[in-house]
C-alpha cells in the first residue's frame, strides 16, 4: 500500500476526476484543488508527497503556486510534476526557474504520467 | 431524550417515531397547518424554548432557518435539517445545522443522525471558534516573524515604550544587510534562503549570548525584508554608550560573517556587507512616543546607510589601489572532458587581493559603479594571460571572461596577443557574460566577427540563467555552451533540467557546438551530465583543494 498522498491542482472538473481516478487505481490516495489558493491551503492539511499542478489556471497560474510551494521551508522536499499545453522549450525555462521537478505534457498520456509520478517519488524518497 | 419535529412529509414523520421509539426518546411533533407558514414557525420557536434536546425540521426560508439556528444554538439544542434532494447538505450548511438527512431516510439513518446532532453540538468547536482561532493565528503571525521568531514593529514600539518610559532613554540600532549584486541569480533563490536562515539564526544567536552578557535589556526585531532591528536600554554615559554601540555593531558583523563562511564558504559571505547606525532617543513629554520611536528608526537606519556609503566609497579607494599596484590575482579553474576527466582547458576566474575586494562580484560591482570596469578587465585579462604558460599545458585552452562592454573598449578590439606573450589565439576561448543586457546585435556580431576571424572563439556563459537565454545562444553562434550552475545543480534528481540538458546537448550537437556543464560538485551530479552526453564539465568536483587551482585531473 502505497500511503503517500498526491495533490491534483487543475481548473478543469473532468481533468480532476480522471487524474483522481487514475491514480487512486494505482493506490495513491488523492486530494484535489480547483485553483492555486485552494491548492496552498490544501498543502497545509494534506502535506503532499507530490503535487500535480497544471500551468494554465485562472488566478495564480502554476509557476506561481510552483514557485510559492518550493519557497515554502515545510515544503521543500515536496515533489511538484507541471502538467503544461506547451512543450516548448521556453515553457521548460520557466519551469526551471520555478522550481518544478518535473512535467508532463497535456493530453495526457496515463502510462507517461505513471511512470513520471513513480520516478518522482522515488527520488524523494533517496532525499535528492 | 426530548426530540421535537416539524415534518409534513407522512413517510418521514412515520420513520422519525420509530427512530425515537429505537432512541428511548420522547417525540413532539408539531404539525403546521397548511397554509399558515407564520402560524407553524412561531409554534415551532414557542416549542423550542421548552428546551429540547434535538429539532428536527424541513428546510424552509433561508431566514427562518438562521432564526430557528439561533434560538437552538443560544440553548444548546442540535438541530437537524430534512431535506428532500441531494442539495439538503448545502440546505444544512446554509442553516448551520448540525447534521442533515433525506426526507425518505429510514429509521436507522434517522437514528444515527440525530445521535451524529447531539454530540456535534456538545461539542466546543464551532465553525466561529475554528475561524476564530485563525484569526488569531494570524495576529500572532503578524506579531512574530515566522521565518526568525523576532517580535515585529507593533511589539517593539511597546517594549521600546516601556523602556523609554522606565529609563528615559532608548537607544535604536538598525542593521542593514546589503548583498552585492544578484546572488540569488547566480547561485539561485534556494541559496539565498539558506543565506538568510543562516543570517537570523546568528542574529538570534548572538542576541541571546548579549543578552546572557550583559544586564541591558535587549530587543531585536527582524523588518521582513533583510534588516534588523535591536532596541537596547544602555545606561552608560552617552559617550560611554556609544563605544559600547560600536563594540556591539562590530563584534555582530564579525559573528555573522564568520557563520557565513563557515556554512556557506568565501565567495558566498565576500557578497554580503553588514552596516550598523545607531541612535539614542530620550524621553521628551512633548513628543508623542510612537512617533518619536518610528523617527528612532528612520535615523538609524539612514545612519546605517551612509555608513554603507563611506564603506562604498572605500571600496572604491581600494581598488583604485588595486589598479594601480595591480593586485589581482588569477585562479584557474579546470574544465574536464566529461568522458575521460581529462583536464581539456583552464577558466581564469579574477580575485582582488585586498580582503573586501576578494570577491569577483564585489570587484567587478565596485569597478561598475566606479565607471573603472575596462580597467579591471584589462588586469585581470593581462595577469590571465600572463600565467597561461605557467598554469597550463600546450593545447589546454584558456577560457576569459568577457563583459558585453569589453567590446566598446578599444584597447580590448585590438588585443594585442604578441604584446601579451600568446603565440595561437585559437588557444583563447572567450566567454561571454553577458550581465548586460546586449541590445545591439548586428554591431555585436561585427565585433564578434573581428576577433573570430583572428582564430579567437567564444562560449555563452551561464546559459539557462536569468542573463542568457535561448536569444543570446542563437545570435552569439558560440562553439561553446556553458550551461548555468542552476541547471546542474541536483539534475540528478530533478527530471526537468535532465530533460532540458538532453535537448540542449542534441541542439549542440546538431550545430557543432560542445556544451559544457558548470558547478558540478557530486558525484551524481557528474554522473548525470555524462550520461546525457554533456561534452565538458567543470566543478568543484574537479578542483585541487590546496593548490592555486592548478586542478587534479
Amino acid at each position: 500500500m502505497k500511503d503517500k498522498t498526491i495533490l491534483v491542482v487543475d481548473d478543469n472538473r473532468d481533468n480532476l476526476e480522471i487524474l483522481r481516478a487514475f491514480l487512486e487505481s494505482r493506490g495513491y490516495a488523492v486530494a484535489e484543488a480547483p485553483d492555486g489558493r485552494t491548492a496552498l491551503a490544501k498543502m497545509e492539511q494534506v502535506r503532499p508527497a507530490l503535487v500535480l499542478l497544471d500551468v494554465m489556471m485562472p488566478g495564480m497560474d502554476g509557476w506561481q503556486v510552483c514557485r510559492t510551494i518550493k519557497n515554502h521551508p515545510d515544503f521543500g522536499d515536496t515533489r511538484v510534476v507541471m502538467v503544461t499545453a506547451k512543450g516548448g522549450f521556453e515553457d521548460k525555462f520557466e519551469g526551471l526557474r520555478s522550481g518544478a521537478d518535473d512535467y508532463v505534457v497535456k493530453p495526457v498520456d496515463l502510462k507517461e504520467l505513471a511512470e513520471k509520478v513513480e520516478r518522482n517519488l522515488a527520488a524523494r524518497e533517496s532525499g535528492a | 431524550m426530548r426530540v421535537l419535529a416539524r415534518v409534513k412529509d407522512p413517510a418521514l414523520n412515520e420513520h422519525l417515531v420509530t427512530a425515537a421509539t429505537r432512541l428511548g426518546a420522547d417525540l413532539m411533533v408539531v404539525n403546521a397547518p397548511a397554509g399558515s407558514a407564520v402560524g407553524a414557525e412561531d409554534r415551532l420557536l414557542d416549542a423550542v424554548r421548552s428546551h429540547p434536546d434535538v429539532v428536527i425540521a424541513e428546510a424552509a426560508g433561508k431566514e427562518e432557518m438562521l432564526l430557528l439556528r439561533a434560538e437552538t444554538e443560544s440553548r444548546g439544542i442540535a438541530l437537524v435539517v430534512a431535506c428532500p434532494s441531494e442539495g439538503a447538505a448545502r440546505c444544512a450548511s446554509d442553516a448551520r445545522a448540525d447534521e442533515w438527512l433525506l426526507t425518505d431516510s429510514g429509521p436507522a439513518e434517522i437514528a444515527a443522525r440525530i445521535e451524529s446532532a447531539i454530540a456535534r453540538a456538545e461539542k466546543p468547536e464551532r465553525p466561529e471558534a475554528t475561524a476564530q482561532a485563525a484569526e488569531h493565528l494570524r495576529y500572532e503571525e503578524l506579531l512574530y516573524d515566522r521565518f526568525t521568531g523576532f517580535p515585529t514593529l507593533p511589539v517593539m514600539l511597546e517594549r521600546g515604550r516601556e523602556i523609554l518610559e522606565r529609563t528615559g532613554r532608548l537607544t535604536i540600532l538598525y542593521i542593514e544587510f546589503v548583498r552585492y549584486s544578484k546572488l540569488e541569480e547566480i547561485y539561485g533563490w534556494q541559496k539565498l534562503d539558506e543565506v538568510l536562515q543562516t543570517t537570523a539564526r546568528s542574529v538570534r544567536e548572538f542576541y541571546d549570548r548579549q543578552r546572557g552578557a550583559s544586564e541591558s535589556h535587549l530587543m531585536v526585531s527582524h523588518t521582513g525584508d533583510d534588516d534588523f532591528i535591536f532596541f537596547t536600554d544602555l545606561q552608560e554615559p552617552v559617550e560611554e554608550a556609544e563605544r559600547r554601540i560600536n563594540e556591539i555593531a562590530e563584534e555582530l558583523e564579525r559573528y555573522i560573517a564568520d557563520r557565513l563562511e563557515r556554512e556557506h564558504g568565501e565567495d558566498i559571505a565576500g557578497l554580503f556587507g553588514i552596516y550598523v547606525g545607531s541612535t539614542t532617543l530620550f524621553r521628551n513629554p512633548k513628543i508623542r512616543t510612537e512617533r518619536m520611536i518610528y523617527r528612532g528608526i528612520r535615523e538609524a537606519a539612514q545612519a546605517a546607510r551612509s555608513v554603507e556609503h563611506r564603506e562604498r566609497s572605500r571600496k572604491v579607494a581600494d581598488l583604485k589601489s588595486t589598479l594601480r599596484e595591480g593586485a589581482v590575482y588569477i585562479v584557474y579553474h579546470p574544465i574536464v572532458v566529461t568522458e575521460t576527466r581529462e583536464v581539456y582547458g583552464y577558466e581564469a576566474l579574477a580575485r582582488g587581493l585586498l580582503r573586501g575586494l576578494r570577491s569577483p562580484e564585489v570587484l567587478f560591482g565596485v569597478a561598475e559603479e566606479a565607471n573603472l570596469i575596462w580597467e579591471l578587465s584589462r588586469l585581470c585579462r593581462k595577469r590571465a594571460i600572463e600565467g597561461i604558460d605557467e598554469n597550463l599545458k600546450p593545447g589546454e585552452l584558456l577560457f576569459l571572461n568577457i563583459d558585453p562592454h569589453d567590446f566598446r573598449d578599444p584597447k580590448f578590439r585590438y588585443l594585442d596577443l604578441d604584446e601579451l606573450g600568446v603565440e595561437h589565439p585559437e588557444r583563447i576561448v572567450l566567454e561571454i557574460t553577458e550581465r548586460t543586457a546586449i541590445t545591439d546585435y548586428p554591431t555585436f556580431q561585427g565585433y564578434l566577427k573581428e576577433f573570430r576571424d583572428r582564430g579567437f572563439r567564444f562560449a555563452v556563459d551561464d546559459a539557462g540563467s536569468g542573463y542568457a537565454g535561448l536569444g543570446s545562444i542563437a545570435n552569439l553562434a558560440p562553439d561553446f555552451i556553458k550551461l548555468d550552475i542552476s541547471l546542474i545543480s541536483s539534475i540528478d534528481s530533478n527530471f526537468m533540467k535532465q530533460n532540458l540538458v538532453d535537448t540542449m546537448v542534441s541542439f549542440a550537437n546538431d550545430h557543432g557546438i560542445q556544451v559544457i556543464a558548470e558547478g558540478v560538485e557530486r558525484e551524481e551530479e557528474y554522473e548525470t551530465v555524462k550520461a546525457l552526453g554533456v561534452h565538458l564539465t567543470q566543478g568543484f568536483l574537479f578542483h585541487n583543494p590546496h593548490g592555486n587551482g592548478k586542478g587534479e585531473a
